[in-house]
């Protein structure tokens, strides 16, 4: 069972490691479920080394995978003006073809504060959904923190992103919606 | 060759890269090097007059007695130089230069292991191909 993946081009640096590039050329293809392990992997490395560095280092990693993407994806697109349009690329554009969908809603409060929720995210559509805890609290609770670790990735790779587009921002995952919901909110600096 | 000079500067107009050609001609390198330097101003200049230009390619930003600079804007604010001293050089030819080198900047940016104003003679090579090109 191999799905088929056009054109993704990510780079995650893996100690030492390098996973070969797919650049926009048709015939170059990478199966989908490769990607899949791989995050998984990286999130259980890095869990097993101890809980301060896994995040830390899964958002500089996903900094640099951002940063990466983003000048990939803007580079025959006509200028990006403001922040709100900034916004608008992560939210369609890039979401498009990085997580193969775009944003399901976006609200702001126009203070620079903005919230991205994608109802079924691809890169948490494996994880098991709350209902599964069967109601209790403390299960539910930790099936959120496994999540959570999973969304360290994501968050790094849209800060890398909006950083080398010219804003600088926080990204911060909100764990408390139901996998494979999620959303993220973005924080201007 | 037409194209005398090409250069990469940062978000923080920091050079990346800057390269001179011929490059046996090191009393005119200085010289292209504040040419360059200067055109950053006029590049904010652009910014600021056209309140943000929707094309990447900012066209001719100044001319010089021998040389013309023309300009390349990023989306991720990282700017583009060529100097030419042909002054009959159409502009969509050096469009193109700076669009190619564009691409030459995408794909070194996304290899981990490389990271600008390292010296790659790769990089060095690609882009010579590209003011060879020109010919």
């Amino acid at each position: 069972m191999h799905a088929r993946m056009q054109g993704l081009s990510i780079q995650p640096q893996h100690q030492g490691g390098n996973v070969s590039q797919t650049t926009f050329n048709p015939k170059k293809r990478c199966a989908d479920v490769c990607m899949e392990l791989l995050l998984l992997e990286s999130v259980h490395l890095y869990k097993n080394r101890g809980a301060p560095a896994a995040s830390a280092a899964l958002e500089a990693i996903g900094m640099r995978v951002g940063k990466q993407l983003a000048e990939r994806y803007t580079k025959d697109r006509p200028r990006l003006g403001e922040t709100l349009e900034v916004i608008k690329f992560l939210c369609k554009d890039f979401w498009l073809l990085v997580f193969k969908k775009q944003v399901d809603n976006l609200r702001t409060n126009h203070k620079g504060v903005y919230v991205l929720t994608d109802n079924n995210f691809r890169w948490l559509s494996r994880s098991p959904p709350i209902s599964s805890a069967g109601g209790d609290p403390s299960q539910e609770e930790a099936l959120r923190e496994v999540a959570l670790q999973h969304l360290h990735l994501p968050c790094g790779i849209l800060r890398g992103a909006m950083i080398q587009l010219g804003v600088p921002c926080t990204v911060e995952a909100d764990h408390k919606l139901s996998p494979p919901a999620c959303a993220f909110t973005i924080r201007l600096s | 060759m037409p194209i005398v000079c090409l250069a990469i500067i940062g978000q923080q107009n920091n050079p990346l890269f800057i390269k001179t050609y011929p490059e046996a001609e090191q009393d005119k390198e200085l010289r292209l090097h504040l040419i360059v330097h200067c055109s950053l101003d006029a590049i904010e200049e652009k910014i600021l007059l056209k309140r943000a230009p929707v094309d990447c390619f900012l066209g001719l930003l100044y001319p010089t007695e021998e040389y013309r600079v023309y300009g390349y804007l990023t989306n991720t604010n990282i700017k583009l130089v060529a100097v030419t001293n042909d002054a009959s050089m159409k502009e969509d030819l050096l469009c193109g230069v700076l669009r190619s080198l564009h691409s030459v900047y995408v794909d070194a940016v996304c290899n981990p292991f490389f990271t600008l104003p390292s010296k790659s003679a790769v990089f060095e090579a690609k882009v010579h191909q590209l003011v060879s090109a020109m010919q």
